[in-house]
């Protein structure tokens, strides 16, 4: 077996292997094995990425034998009864009704196929965009897998009675890892169906995992909604059938058949959590933190919009293509919006997660090269920082046993490394020179020849700054203090946090490199071949030499604020001014010398707009005009 | 376009000598208009020195970093200009500087401070969608560039003026806002008219009080030249725009109390950014062909 089937065999199935092996070993031993596995995917993983880099062409296939057809047939025909039974099991009608929907469509796709010769394609098909999900999947991924030795420890100490095992949970967690490498190598769509369908039910698992009431209707609507998108997939596969191409993505793009094109579309936005299908995302934070740190980051939600991106192509300079970035840009702007009058944090990044989405979404639909590579450097620089992010917030929640933003005030002397770390977090999803900032820009600049998307994307990035301002605002307040003393927390969390907040600051800086090497490379590749892509704009996007302001001033800034920070004498510390004489020595220097010398403490809170940015309203409204812009996409399809 | 490396220590070297002159007739101006005698025009650098010299006072360590940051982020909106660069980056340094000013009134406990910056983030929410829409109103009339350099040959011989009226209409509410003018000056306001307890910069005190007052020169310094680009054909008349739009901002701070800051969101998404938005929707019309 050549090198290159060899690391994509093991891609998968060494993730799978060390899950199920710790799930039968007990204790300790297990730990070491979930460590083993992360450590194996990562490097794995960086294999790949550095095989594929030095290889020519970047990319390879493995060819489809009549085996793997039946294989990869199976193994989704499996798939499905297992789900169909879950079904069964918690009783839900609409997911048993999508199952046996399922299933009816891969018989008849078995026998619309039957007889006719076997199609020619790849099981997989592995080239740089592949390339860059498996490093996302398999790095940041494992880091997160390895935070969570530690914070399960914890987290089954405190758990409701009705918790799973632990060797359950990473049964799935390190499962999932293998699963979602597979779904973005796989080319036949029965290999992605299985895939796509295993991810799913992975989700649905993780989601459950306390038991409680509200953990399983939760896991029910994500099953729910997923199984819709599964369904929409199988039919796209039984049209490609039906057409007389082969089910593989490639020969459904080279076809350029438009309307199983939509329904993989369709696919992605469930998985993805686009407009009007958000719900599931939002009920995953009743899960413990690290699956939401996965699900969110690198897999997951990164499936839909890798297919989006790997689709996009064939439907460039389409109608089509300008509602795919309608609903793109209405994802982010109403979800960044609601963001703003959230205070759980955890909902705040979950929100902030499916704008990021959003974003990749209309990018995919601007389906320009420029977009393209934006939505990459999005793709890529969002995974780590809302990795990161969701790691801060479960070691931010185990200690201060709350969500809420507005009781995070002083978490910067009580645990000032998670803080810390936190704090890089969200500063680079904002500032430069960090890439999330560059990827926004360039976003901006591609929506610019369509003036409802720019219009949406621009409204978006405001409200952007407005939560993630309030939110670093308020972890950062502290008094002074002379002294800070790093907090106690489980090694893997602090090292992974540490590790994952490193990788951040260095892709950070190395913003520019990358997008010049691993990005417009990419972009031009897949455009190659695409009549009418134009390439100016990303070559003028690629010259950043001039924006060295950019980084110097700021950096000049930060070495003299680190001067004065090491200059500065406690002599030099004032209290603030509150309208009254200060209460000293106490810790929330709120306090004050009120009427009849009693202290009274004051307190600001942060601005919600709750009453502009009702959940409950706006979602409905949304939800509305979403289905709308999806019912569009598909009427655009019809023949005129 | 200047050589670089003249264009950009001259830009540094002069826009706070423009911006506090402008802050110092600004003070003598409305003085006048309240029938006070006012300080000397000079009156802002000599404040400034002085500041200089004091102790440094502060609340917390965090504090000192985001003034830094705040002046450090318009310098670069100061060296972008002058080097003609990519006009949405500036848009997002200049974004940057006003974010350091609200972290660094958000990181001290004290209520007061922490109330203006979330007015600033208002202030922020309510102007950023019209200084993108000017950014695309440019880039349309650019020929499709981003680039701040090709602003002075751009629409050839007329003024930016007579393509984006309705733009800079909107764009002087917002050089009303980022200057701290009545009735949009809910987040600290620059005369003791309005407020006897500073919003945003109130912690800040002796030398870091003067960087944000620099950096606040330097801001009068960009936002004036902007006007003044909209008649980029001809220097003088662009002056005199500028002028203008100087004494107008002026006379509304002294013809209007402070709103609420609802209000202010809810005013700026309505008319300000409606006028923009059919300026850049006229044009998107005017450059695609009519259908057919």
């Amino acid at each position: 077996m050549p090198t290159e089937h060899l690391l994509l065999w093991s891609l998968i199935i060494v993730p799978t292997a060390m899950a199920f092996l710790a799930w039968i070993t007990p204790g300790k031993l297990r730990s070491v094995l979930v460590g083993f596995g992360a450590v194996a995917t990562a490097g794995l993983g960086l294999a790949m990425g550095g095989w594929l880099y030095f290889a020519h062409p970047h990319s390879f296939e493995l060819q489809s034998t009549s085996t793997l057809s039946m294989l990869g047939m199976g193994l989704e025909l499996a798939i499905i009864v297992v789900i169909l039974a879950v079904a069964i099991r918690i009783r839900s009608w609409a997911i048993i009704l999508l199952g046996v929907a399922q299933l009816a469509l891969a018989v008849t796709e078995e026998v619309l196929s039957h007889g006719k010769p076997r199609a020619e394609g790849a099981t997989f098909t592995v080239d740089s965009l592949s390339a860059i999900l498996i490093l996302v999947v398999s790095v940041i991924g494992s880091i997160i897998v390895y935070y969570a030795i530690g914070y399960m420890k914890e987290h089954a100490a405190h758990a409701p009675a009705t918790a799973a095992g632990n060797g359950r949970f990473f049964l799935y967690l390190v499962g999932f890892l293998g699963m979602m490498n597979g779904l973005v190598m796989a080319d036949d769509l029965k290999w992605l169906g299985f895939f796509w369908e295993v991810t799913t039910f992975c989700s649905f698992m993780l989601i459950g995992h306390d038991r409680t009431e509200e953990a399983c209707r939760n896991a029910k609507r994500a099953l729910l909604i997923n199984s819709f998108g599964g369904l929409a997939m199988m039919i796209a596969g039984v049209i490609a059938v039906a057409n007389g191409s082969a089910a593989t993505i490639t020969a459904v793009k080279n076809t350029a058949a438009i309307v199983p094109i939509a329904l993989l579309c369709l696919a992605a936005f469930t998985k993805s959590a686009q407009l009007p299908f958000q719900s599931w995302l939002l009920g995953a934070m009743v899960a413990p933190t690290p699956v939401s740190a996965l699900l969110h980051s690198a897999t997951m939600v990164k499936a839909g919009s890798y297919l989006v991106l790997r689709l996009a192509p064939a439907f460039h300079g389409t109608k089509f293509s300008t509602l795919v970035a309608i609903i793109g840009a209405f994802t982010f702007v109403m979800t960044s919006a609601l963001a703003c009058g959230q205070r759980n944090g955890k909902k705040v990044l979950a929100y902030s997660t499916i704008a990021n989405l959003g974003l990749i979404v209309m990018c995919a639909g601007i389906n320009t090269p420029l977009a393209y590579a934006a939505a990459l450097m999005t793709l890529c620089f969002h995974a780590a920082s809302k990795g990161l992010l969701f790691m801060c917030m479960g070691t931010i929640e185990q200690k201060i046993h709350s969500r809420d933003i507005e009781e995070m005030g002083g978490i910067m002397y009580r645990m000032p490394f998670t803080t810390f770390v936190a704090l890089i977090g969200m500063v680079s999803m904002l500032v430069p020179p960090f890439g999330m900032l560059l990827s926004k820009w360039m976003a901006m600049e591609s929506a610019i020849h369509n003036p409802l998307v720019l219009i949406l994307v621009i409204v978006g990035a405001a409200f952007t700054v407005l939560f993630w301002a309030k939110w670093i605002g308020r972890i950062q307040t502290v008094s002074y203090h002379e002294k800070y003393t790093i907090e106690k927390a489980p090694l893997s969390m602090l090292a992974t946090m540490g590790l994952m907040a490193v990788a951040v600051v260095a892709a950070g800086l190395g913003a520019v490199p990358i997008f010049n090497n691993l990005i417009v490379p990419q972009a031009h590749a897949i455009y190659a071949s695409v009549s009418g892509a134009s390439f100016a704009s990303l070559k003028q996007a690629g010259n950043f030499t001039m924006m060295w302001p950019l980084f110097v001033f700021p950096a000049g800034a930060i070495l003299l604020g680190i001067f004065s920070y090491f200059r500065f004498r406690p002599e030099q510390v004032r209290l603030p001014f509150l309208c009254g004489e200060n209460v000293e020595n106490t810790i929330p220097s709120y306090t004050f010398r009120s009427l009849g010398d009693q202290p009274e403490t004051a307190w600001a809170m942060s601005y919600y707009l709750r009453d502009l940015f009702t959940e409950g309203r706006v979602t409905f409204w949304c939800n509305l005009i979403a289905t709308m812009a999806i019912l569009a996409m598909f009427g655009v399809l019809a023949p005129a | 376009m200047m050589n670089p490396y003249i264009a950009v220590p001259l830009a540094l070297l002069v826009a706070p000598l423009i911006g506090g002159l402008l802050m110092g007739i600004d003070r003598k101006l409305t003085a006048r208009i309240q029938g006070r005698m006012g300080p000397p025009v000079l009156q802002p650098f000599f404040d400034v020195l002085k500041l200089l010299c004091k102790t440094p006072l502060a609340l917390n360590r965090v504090q000192i970093i985001y003034a830094y940051l705040h002046l450090a982020f318009m310098m670069v909106v100061v060296v972008l200009l002058a080097m003609g660069q990519d006009m949405l980056m500036i848009l997002f340094a200049h974004a940057f500087s006003t974010i350091a000013l609200v972290l660094g009134g958000m990181c001290v406990r004290s209520p007061y401070s922490r109330i203006g910056s979330q007015r600033k983030i208002m202030q922020m929410l309510a102007y950023e969608p019209i200084l993108v829409l000017l950014v695309v109103g440019v880039y349309l009339i650019n020929g499709n560039s981003f680039m701040a350099k090709d602003i002075v040959t751009a629409g050839g011989a007329h003024p930016l003026l007579s393509q984006l009226p309705l733009v800079f209409l909107a764009f002087l509410m917002v050089v009303a806002i980022k200057t701290d003018k009545s009735p949009f000056d809910i987040a600290t306001s620059h005369h003791a008219h309005q407020e006897l307890v500073k919003g945003v910069t109130l912690e800040y005190s002796g030398p870091y009080l003067a960087l944000i007052e620099l950096t606040h020169m330097y801001e009068m310094a960009v936002l004036f030249t902007v006007v003044a680009m909209f008649w980029a054909t001809s220097i003088g008349v662009g002056l005199t725009l500028a002028a203008a739009a100087f004494v107008f901002i002026i006379v509304l701070d002294n013809a209007f109390a402070r709103l609420h800051s609802i209000w202010m969101l809810r005013y700026m998404w309505t008319v300000p950014t409606i006028l923009a938005l059919s300026n850049i929707v006229w044009l998107y019309f005017r450059q695609t062909p009519a259908i057919q």
